[in-house]
């Protein structure tokens, strides 16, 4: 019972980290390097609205997920779109972007273990015997409700419509009078916000610290790339293979092998079937 | 008219004089200590503070006396990184070489702060001949015994904290009394995947069973991991009623938080738990941190009446930096550039064969406790009474306070279960 909770919990965990970096790549096919650093941006601008300016913890999220959504379209706007189709130079000018945001925080001072976020609810239950807190609870509870939100998104609004059909075929979408580049931008804000949803759920279980961003890209990537590379559904699937992989490995190996899983999912997928589990990217080489 | 010209150009002279009298320490060259520090890390800032602290005192009391002239000290700080996951011990090599190339740094102070970067920069500090005092992180007990085993290659290094062994033994005191208090006899391990955690958990597990204590699981997280349930339902499982943890990663928060949110009826004993160490533990964990335990390493790093210059230190330290003393390297940060002025003076000379000499005659009465070096492995002298030698300090969260409840000869408070493990 314990592998099926906390398997669950984890996998959630995974997914809300990889939907951000999955929807960037999949509109704009921007490797988004800097996501993780987004993740912990958001986390510490909740917490300066929180303590420094006094206000209330909604209204401090609302605002932190609007702020970390603009600062990603900002970020795609003013660097990235330069360099927009040169995917070596989109991973290094994200990932220095990335860096800039991490190390700004360090040397601003946002260092220590004392940051942190209060929980949603307090407590802790009890299933079948395991217990669990209603944090983590309440995390797979907005996990679901994300990827269900994310799914009418896409198929019923005129934005998510034009960001799946960028998805789908860019050159195609553009004939039908979408703009790629803003559609770009707008991908990039959202997927910035979701990032920034995912620090609101997450961080509430520990501290906000700066390494967290670069354990974040890593799980996220390894998500990705296990789903296939700009699949939501993928990003989904691919977060549950490994969270729950993770778990098994640490009941039945020990803890010790449980980031090797991520790494190791990484290898396989890329040995076996670059494109992922449903990926197109590459399918054509892999056919021939 | 003149006259009093007179009385105020002597007087504007006389007032300049005595002034640059006053600052001639300060215009002698400077003692340059270069610190390699993990500086975005509780053991990194907390030693940088020391440090700062110290070299402040001792410059405005005329700096060091070195070959009868006054001089004083400079600090000199560059960060090493070595704290963060992946160990990156090829950058804090570079940092204590550019410390010594570049900073001309006279003596090394502080780190590398992690155990596998302080090991491979001991050959270096051999081929520069410089002599370096450990102050923070490096629990390895592999350290003092290269210095023992080849004297003469690492006669330049020095350590002025407890390491693990003596922290290992430190702990067993307290589960000793643990158990003839409670019949406590389980004990799970919990450790973070870095040299000196696994080493000391290794140890924990291998001293508790000849002990007679029932090890229930040993569990090693890698740097990073922010999910501890599944090791924490382990430990509940096996009715484990310590929980011995070995982790200086900021997850350990998440770890303490779990422990208590899901009411695991262990008590959390922690060693270099840097997350409980900082005095803002309490408020950041909306006291969920209750009951947590953590081995301080030295007394001074929370607040006791180890020996009277203790609390001066501690309240020195909170009004310079508006914060108390926070981890584990900052007593011992202090008290190695009180030491160092000691030897260099005695010395007469910054050379380091000499001032090595010295060091190993040290014998003073610091922050926490008598202090001084094994001549042979240039370890400081453990004890649990500061009369006889350094003394450890381990910390209870009780009540938003960190209460210090060992060794007894200085403490304040005794251990507390935390109320869903009382029978």
């Amino acid at each position: 019972m314990q592998i099926l909770i906390y398997g669950t919990i984890n996998s959630v965990a995974l997914a809300l980290f990889a939907l951000g970096f999955a929807m960037v790549y999949g509109v704009s096919r921007l490797p988004n390097f800097a996501h993780g650093a987004l993740y912990v941006l958001s986390g510490f601008i909740t917490w300066t609205l929180i303590n420094s300016l006094g206000l209330n913890y909604l209204i401090s999220i609302v605002l932190a997920m609007i702020a970390t959504g603009i600062i990603g379209a900002l970020i795609y706007q003013f660097v990235l779109i330069r360099i927009r189709g040169m995917e070596i130079s989109e991973i290094m000018a994200s990932y220095a972007m990335g860096l800039a945001i991490l190390e700004g925080l360090r040397w601003g001072g946002f260092k220590g273990m004392t940051y942190t976020l209060p929980a949603f609810i307090e407590g802790s239950t009890s299933i079948a015997g395991v217990s669990v807190d209603y944090q983590r609870l309440l995390v797979v509870g907005i996990g679901a409700a994300v990827v269900a939100l994310l799914w009418l998104f896409t198929r019923y609004t005129r934005i998510g419509l034009a960001l799946r059909g960028m998805a789908q075929d860019e050159r195609a979408a553009m004939m039908l009078g979408i703009d790629s580049d803003l559609m770009a931008v707008v991908a990039m804000g959202f997927g910035s916000m979701l990032a920034a949803l995912a620090a609101i759920c997450l961080l509430p279980l520990g501290n906000i610290v700066v390494e967290a961003g670069y354990n974040v890209l890593i799980l996220a990537i390894a998500v990705c790339i296990v789903g296939g590379l700009g699949s939501w559904v993928g990003a989904v699937l691919s977060a549950f293979l490994i969270g729950f992989a993770q778990i098994l490995t640490v009941v039945y190996l020990g803890a010790h092998f449980q980031m090797v899983v991520a790494l190791l999912a990484i290898i396989l997928t890329l040995i076996l079937k670059p494109s992922g589990l449903f990926g197109r990217q590459k399918e054509l080489e892999e056919r021939v | 008219m003149k006259t009093c010209r007179l009385i105020i150009f002597t007087a504007v002279l006389t007032i300049a004089l005595c002034l640059s009298f006053g600052n001639m320490a300060h215009a002698a060259k400077p003692v340059v200590l270069g610190c390699p520090l993990s500086t975005a890390f509780l053991y990194g800032w907390d030693a940088e503070r020391g440090f700062k602290l110290a070299v402040e005192e001792i410059n405005a009391s005329g700096g060091v006396k070195v070959a009868g002239q006054k001089r004083p000290f400079k600090v000199e700080v560059i960060d090493t990184r070595d704290l963060e996951p992946g160990v990156p011990v090829s950058e804090a090599l570079l940092a204590v070489e550019k410390l010594i190339l570049d900073k001309k740094a006279d003596f090394i102070l502080g780190g590398p702060v992690r155990s596998e970067a302080a090991l491979a920069a001991m050959p270096l500090l051999s081929k520069y001949k410089k002599v370096s005092i450990l102050t923070t992180g490096v629990l390895t007990p592999k350290y003092h015994a290269l210095v023992a085993k080849q004297y003469d290659k690492f006669k330049y290094c020095f350590r002025i904290h407890g390491e693990a062994k003596n922290l290992v033994g430190e702990m067993f005191a307290n589960f000793t009394e643990l158990k003839e208090k409670h019949g406590f006899n389980n004990l799970f391990i919990i450790a973070q995947d870095v040299s000196h955690a696994r080493g000391a958990a290794k140890v924990m597990n291998s001293v508790a069973t000849k002990k007679g204590w029932n090890v229930t699981g040993v569990e090693i997280y890698p740097t990073g991991a922010t999910d501890f349930s599944i090791g924490l339902l382990k430990a509940k499982k096996t009715k484990s009623e310590i929980i011995n943890i070995w982790m200086d990663m900021p997850e350990s928060a998440i770890l303490l938080k779990q422990w208590y949110e899901m009411r695991i009826p262990a008590l959390p004993f922690g060693s270099t738990l840097a997350a409980a160490e900082q005095p803002g533990f309490w408020k950041a964990t909306g006291g969920k941190g209750e009951f947590t335990l953590c081995n301080v390493v030295n007394a001074g790093n929370a607040p006791s009446n180890a020996t009277p210059w203790t609390m001066k230190f501690y309240n020195a330290y909170a009004k310079k930096w508006g914060v108390e003393p926070e981890g584990l390297g900052t007593s011992s940060s202090y008290m190695a550039v009180y030491v160092l002025r000691d030897a260099i003076e005695r010395a007469g000379s910054l050379d380091p064969d000499k001032v090595v000499a010295e060091l190993e005659k040290t014998d003073i009465m610091g922050v926490y406790g008598r202090l001084r070096f094994d001549p042979k492995s240039h370890q400081v002298i453990p004890a649990t009474d500061p009369q006889e030698g350094a003394v450890g300090s381990i910390l209870q969260w009780q009540a938003g306070k960190r209460v210090v409840v060992y060794p007894k000869s200085i403490a304040t408070g005794s251990i507390q279960l935390p109320p869903w493990m009382k029978k």
